[in-house]
C-alpha cells in the first residue's frame, strides 16, 4: 500500500499531528461542538492550544456561538482533529 | 502574552493570577481568577462568576427559551474532568 503514502506526514497518526501544528484545523468534541482555528501545540493527552478560535454547534450551517483569541482544550473531549488546509 | 507556548499547559501557566473563562460540562461557564492548577486541570479559581445555561420548555406550546443563571462565589475548587476549555478572558 506504499502508493497511498504520499509523504512522510501521512505515515502515522503522530506524524500527522506533528505536521498540522501551526496549520488551520477543525476540532470536533465528543459533545458535537466544533472548533476551528490555528493549532499552536498539543501533547500526549491530545490537550490542544488553538488560536483565533471559532466555536459552533457542529450542525451543518450553524452560526458561530463564541470566539476566543486563545483556547486550551482538554484532550479527553477531542473526537477528531482535521486539517483545514493543505499540508 | 507573546511568550512561546511549547506545550498546551503553558497557556494555563501563563494565565496564573489572570482572569480566565472556563467552559465546563453541563452547559456551565466560569469566569474567575486562576490561582492554581495541575495536570488534571483541577483548578482553584477566585472571585468566580458561574453562568449556567438553562433551557425552559413550555409544556403546552413546547416553545423553548434559554436563559443564563448567574451565581457568584469567592473561591472554588474545580475537578479537572469537568473542564472542556480554558481561555484567557
Amino acid at each position: 500500500m506504499s502508493s497511498v503514502v504520499q509523504s512522510d506526514t501521512k505515515g502515522s497518526p503522530s506524524a500527522f499531528l506533528k505536521a498540522i501544528v501551526g496549520k488551520s484545523v477543525v476540532v470536533k468534541l465528543n459533545s458535537g461542538l466544533l472548533y476551528t482555528g490555528i493549532l499552536q501545540c498539543l501533547d500526549g493527552y491530545m490537550n490542544l492550544v488553538i488560536t483565533d478560535v471559532r466555536e459552533s454547534s457542529g450542525i451543518a450551517g450553524s452560526p458561530i456561538t463564541s470566539t476566543y483569541g486563545e483556547a486550551f482544550i482538554r484532550g479527553n473531549n477531542v473526537l477528531y482533529i482535521s486539517a483545514a488546509e493543505a499540508l | 502574552m507573546t511568550e512561546a507556548i511549547k506545550e498546551p499547559l503553558d497557556l494555563v501557566r501563563l494565565s496564573l493570577n489572570e482572569q480566565i473563562k472556563v467552559k465546563l460540562r453541563g452547559d456551565r461557564e466560569l469566569i474567575g481568577v486562576l490561582h492554581a492548577y495541575d495536570s488534571h486541570m483541577n483548578l482553584i479559581l477566585g472571585n468566580v462568576d458561574e453562568f449556567v445555561t438553562v433551557v425552559d420548555v413550555d409544556s403546552t406550546t413546547l416553545e423553548s427559551t434559554t436563559r443564563f443563571v448567574k451565581r457568584s462565589m469567592p473561591m472554588l475548587y474545580i475537578r479537572g474532568d469537568g473542564v472542556i476549555l480554558i481561555s484567557p478572558n
